[in-house]
């Protein structure tokens, strides 16, 4: 029985090859883009939950309550781990985890750069990074010990068996032999703990001086809880022990009038389940929100909805022209039962043929994908049963629907009408016409948020910041040359380059350079009785001038001033913050000495745009070490002063890694989020509004099959083209438009909420909406136009006789 | 065989009541051949599809085979209707896509009959129709007269007892009706088939035993 409905299915596709084509590539572009869309929230979705423990694992941070602001913070001080474990029984295994970034690495006279981390030995108990070789419970027993990842021992030892070899490491200045104790297989995509190679914590940068110091804050720290202990029954437990380790802090919150939270605490140690770090925006690696892991299934859901509706449309469009055969079967004895399983097996095969198309092509471009839209991304996420139940049930929910509703109505109707063909289709319009308007709303919402986060990212990226990010070309230090000595020589060198223009260093980068990284720094500090927080930045001579910042009051650093390292400049948002009628008063205890204000500059956006300007103060302290050298060029012939630039760095450093890149480019780089989600969007509305337009298509063709009389009897009465089109058309025009009136206000409520993320935005206009509104009128227009005229100008008396 | 009385058929057509059907009271024995005549629209293909239970009565009440058809649950009618009626039109209704072998099967599936089981039955139905060379055309592959002959071919598959057929003739010439006519008389005679046939040709009705004749919805006489 099955097997004669597939071959029925078959040859009815056959036959209308021009509906089969246009359903199965609609529904197999929307499998593909939902598949795509799909593998990469799930990939979101599921970080670090590869951890068998991960219903027991936590990160630590810290919770202060200031008098103006809650502040969080998951840097911990090192003694603050041994005591945790001595004091609750309840942790089962707790590390320390200390990055200590790029490190050279030398075996065989090979050198290496490699990042390293540095636990306690429970870290390989906790988390489910397994090792290939060696024992994860003796691994990290001994302080030279180090586990490497896979990829490290093949880039370092090839094809020897690492175990038990010396490597010779540069951490900290300092150069010493490390064995290696295990092979630890690589981390997957989705974990938030990245590193190369693993050794005892007790390597970490001066871990010997701050065994005892309770108040500097220098790595993250994991714990694992008893399975029976909830996080909320720990978190209360915790605050003894900040009652008892942290008194002095708690003293100095309580004289600056900080607020208590519900608890009544000021300061609270809590916990962030594993399984929320990479969306927990507590951490300074930036939480990704799962907003939008959600915004990409939603979208996936939307482009599959559009090509559903298209589908269910069409097979009720040309249902209705088969009633006699629906008429007949029941004559001959069909139940109805039979009939929808008929109708079923329609869809079936087409949904199925879809869906292998999407999967084709979806494998197809996977490669383009990751370049372009998500690069951490495994194909492993496929087989989570999850997203395969989704699938599945998605696949039967569409082919049920499409094939089976419409057969269920033509079974109903009365069998010796439906014979002789005789059905009004009238009252079935209005499923047809709703979907197609809320096909319409989805594609309309696609394209006024594509257009509103255009014009953001356009916004963000035109913005004057406050200096010059055209002509500044910023080079990464590193850690292989001494970064005092690299800008003097640079200074040295670069002068004999007719195109530089300055040269100054800094120690925290604009925007997002070629290396990756990206660092804040805040120092809090009383003044005048109260608690002052501003950005702490290292800078050097010419600083200001390099930048072309503007000077407002006061001078700026200067070599007549020796080191001039006494002195700091401040932004506009620091002389607000500490209230001076003259700032240049002021004199401020930070960084152990006392500083004396010597300039104040007009505000710059040193962050990006989606934070407002905050208190900023610069200095010249060789304490802090230098990371970056910024080189001022001539605007004329850019490329050419890049080139001479980067020759001259590598006769400095020979052994540089990091690429040199202009500021601007770093800038654009910071909305990297932005764009992604850009790229999104467009896709996306492109995909929903170029399916909508096949099921437009389809439909208007189907309905001038069936109007074919009518416009006949219509010209012959003497129509001419533009009233038949016109006859054709309003009713579909209607139904955009309402589906346009529909997606305006939920397009600029979402958007509304969405730009919230952003300190400096644009004002949504009306503009965009009549624009996207008129975009999405005309192209439906041209659809339904192309088809109607032609109805319109076929010769009326050979449509009559068809009827 | 069938008993029908007291049958009202009618339709509203805003204050309107158009009778399709007036009071018919019919009994047809099994192994009749009967052929109902009129005027267009004098209610003979409405009576058709009433006993053929394709439509409903407005009022009154039909007996097929002893079975109050009305008071019926609707699988049961189902059950009785696939396994004693076969319809025959004026406009074949072969379906399109379906070979002429498959298009006599069909019914065979719908009653689930066992796939050797049905090829036996189907090949016996091509051979005595004469059809076997045609097994695999479409019908659009057909003359009219070889569609109509699939068509009857199709309506017997299920060895029904009764033959409707709604002017089985209407798109045929003479001598292709003829023979359909010749086929019922002999379905008729040789298997016992009760026949039932609407028609506007005299001639045609002469091959029934009973003639009855339609006008606006009342039997006359």
């Amino acid at each position: 029985m099955f097997k004669n409905y597939l071959k029925i299915a078959f040859r009815n596709l056959w036959k209308h090859k021009s509906f089969t084509l246009i359903n199965i590539t609609g529904m197999g572009i929307a499998f593909t883009a939902t598949i795509l869309l799909a593998m990469t929230a799930m990939n979101e979705l599921t970080f670090d939950s590869f951890n068998k423990n991960k219903n027991s694992l936590y990160q630590l941070y810290i919770e202060t309550h200031r008098p103006n602001n809650t502040e969080t913070n998951s840097t911990m001080p090192v003694p603050l781990t041994p005591a945790l474990k001595a004091e609750f029984p309840d942790i089962v295994h707790i590390s320390r985890y200390g990055s200590i970034g790029g490190s050279t690495i030398r075996y065989n006279g090979k050198e290496f750069s490699k990042l390293i981390r540095t636990t306690d030995a429970d870290f390989l108990r906790m988390f489910t990074y397994p090792l290939i070789s060696g024992n994860k419970e003796t691994a990290l027993n001994n302080k030279s010990d180090i586990v490497i990842s896979q990829k490290s021992a093949e880039a370092i030892f090839g094809k020897e068996y690492p175990v038990g070899k010396t490597l010779n490491i540069k951490i900290h200045d300092e150069w010493k032999d490390y064995t290696v104790s295990g092979v630890m297989e690589d981390a997957p995509l989705n974990s938030s703990i990245t590193f190369d190679m693993i050794t005892r914590f007790e390597n970490f940068p001066n871990y010997e001086p701050y065994a005892d110091n309770w108040s500097s804050s220098t790595h993250d720290v994991y714990i694992q809880l008893n399975t029976g202990v909830t996080q909320a029954a720990f978190e209360k437990k915790l605050i003894n022990f900040i009652h008892k380790y942290y008194k002095d802090d708690l003293e100095q919150l309580k004289k600056d009038g900080g607020r208590p939270d519900a608890d009544g605490e000021l300061l609270r140690l809590k916990l962030i389940p594993i399984t929320d770090l990479h969306f927990s925006p507590i951490l300074n690696t930036g939480g990704v929100s799962r907003f939008y892991a959600y915004l990409l299934l939603l979208i996936g859901a939307f482009i599959l909805f559009i090509a559903s509706v298209n589908f269910v449309n069409l097979s009720l469009g040309r249902t209705f022209t088969r009633a006699r055969e629906i008429g007949m079967r029941k004559v001959m004895g069909a139940g109805r039962r039979q009939i929808l399983l008929q109708f079923w097996g329609e869809s079936f095969v087409i949904c199925l043929f879809s869906l292998l198309m999407g999967m084709l092509l979806a494998r197809l471009l996977l490669p383009y994908y990751k370049t372009n839209f998500y690069q951490a991304f495994s194909t492993d996420i496929l087989r989570s049963p999850q997203l395969i139940i989704i699938f599945a049930a998605g696949f039967l929910l569409v082919s049920i629907l499409a094939g089976g509703y419409p057969a269920w109505i033509m079974s109903a109707l009365n069998t010796s009408q439906t014979v002789k063909g005789k059905i009004t289709t009238g009252k079935n319009h209005r499923l047809r016409n709703s979907l197609m308007v809320v096909q319409f709303v989805l594609s309309g919402l696609l394209i006024i948020c594509t257009s509103i986060v255009w014009q953001q990212l356009n916004y963000m990226r035109t913005k004057p910041l406050g200096y010059n990010k055209e002509q500044i070309i910023s080079i990464p230090i590193g850690n292989n040359i001494g970064q005092e000595r690299a800008l003097e020589l640079m200074r040295v060198q670069l002068a004999k380059v007719p195109n530089v223009l300055s040269v100054t260093g800094t120690d925290i980068n604009l925007g997002r350079g070629r290396d990756g990284s990206t660092s804040n720094s805040v120092i809090g500090f009383q003044y005048k009785g109260k608690t002052v927080k501003t950005n702490w930045l290292r800078v050097d001579y010419d600083y200001i001038s390099t930048l072309g910042l503007t000077l407002l009051q006061g001078r700026d650093f200067s070599r007549d001033f020796g080191t001039d390292s006494g002195v700091v400049i401040i932004n506009e948002a620091m002389a607000a913050e500490i209230g001076e009628k003259n700032p240049l008063d002021a004199n401020l205890d930070l960084d152990g000495s006392h500083l004396q204000v010597a300039g104040v500059v007009k505000n710059y956006h040193f962050k990006s745009l989606h934070k407002e300007i905050t208190p900023l103060t610069m200095c010249i302290r060789k304490n802090w070490t230098l990371s970056y050298i910024f080189v001022k060029v001539k605007p004329e012939n850019l490329p050419a002063s890049m080139d001479a630039v980067n020759k001259v760095w590598h006769t400095v450093n020979p052994k540089a890694e990091s690429q040199i890149s202009f500021l601007d480019e770093n800038t654009e780089k910071q909305y990297r989020k932005e764009e992604r989600i850009s790229k999104i969007f467009i896709s996306g509305a492109v995909l929903a509004i170029l399916i909508s337009c096949m099921g437009l298509f389809a439909i208007v063709v189907l309905v001038i099959m069936q109007r074919t009389k009518e416009i006949g009897i219509r010209k012959v009465l003497g129509a001419s083209v533009l009233n038949i089109t016109t006859l054709i058309s309003k009713d579909f025009i209607g139904l955009i438009l309402i589906a346009l009136t529909i997606a305006t206000p939920i397009a600029w409520w979402a958007m509304n909420k969405w730009l919230q993320d952003f300190a400096y935005r644009i004002h949504i206009s009306a503009w965009i909406f009549l624009l996207a509104g008129g975009i999405a009128l005309l192209i439906a227009l041209v659809t339904i136009c192309i088809q109607t005229i032609r109805a319109a100008i076929a010769n009326p008396v050979k449509s009559l006789k068809s009827e | 065989m069938i008993q029908l009385e007291k049958i009202f058929k009618w339709v509203n057509a805003g204050n309107n009541r158009t009778f399709l059907l007036k009071d018919i009271n019919l009994t047809i024995n099994e192994g009749e051949f009967v052929s109902v005549m009129g005027p267009s629209g004098s209610g003979k293909s409405t009576l058709l599809n009433i006993i053929g239970m394709l439509d409903e009565p407005s009022e009154g009440s039909y007996h097929f085979l002893g079975n109050d058809v009305y008071k019926m649950k609707e699988k049961q009618r189902s059950q009785l209707y696939k396994e004693n009626i076969g319809f025959v039109f004026q406009a074949y209704h072969l379906i399109d896509e379906l070979t002429v072998y498959e298009n006599i099967e069909t019914p065979l599936l719908y009653q689930n009959i066992k796939s050797s089981e049905r090829q036996a039955i189907v090949a016996d139905m091509l051979d005595r129709f004469n059809i076997v060379g045609k097994k695999d055309l479409f019908p659009s592959q057909l003359s009219g007269g070889q569609q109509q002959l699939v068509g009857v071919a199709r309506a017997l598959i299920a060895k029904p007892k009764l033959l409707l057929a709604d002017e089985p003739t209407g798109n045929l010439n003479s001598k292709q009706g003829e023979e359909i006519m010749e086929l019922f008389r002999q379905l008729n005679q040789e298997s016992g088939t009760t026949i039932i046939q609407v028609t506007h040709s005299e001639k045609n009705a002469e091959y029934g035993q009973r003639i009855i004749h339609l006008l606006d919805g009342r039997i006359e006489k």
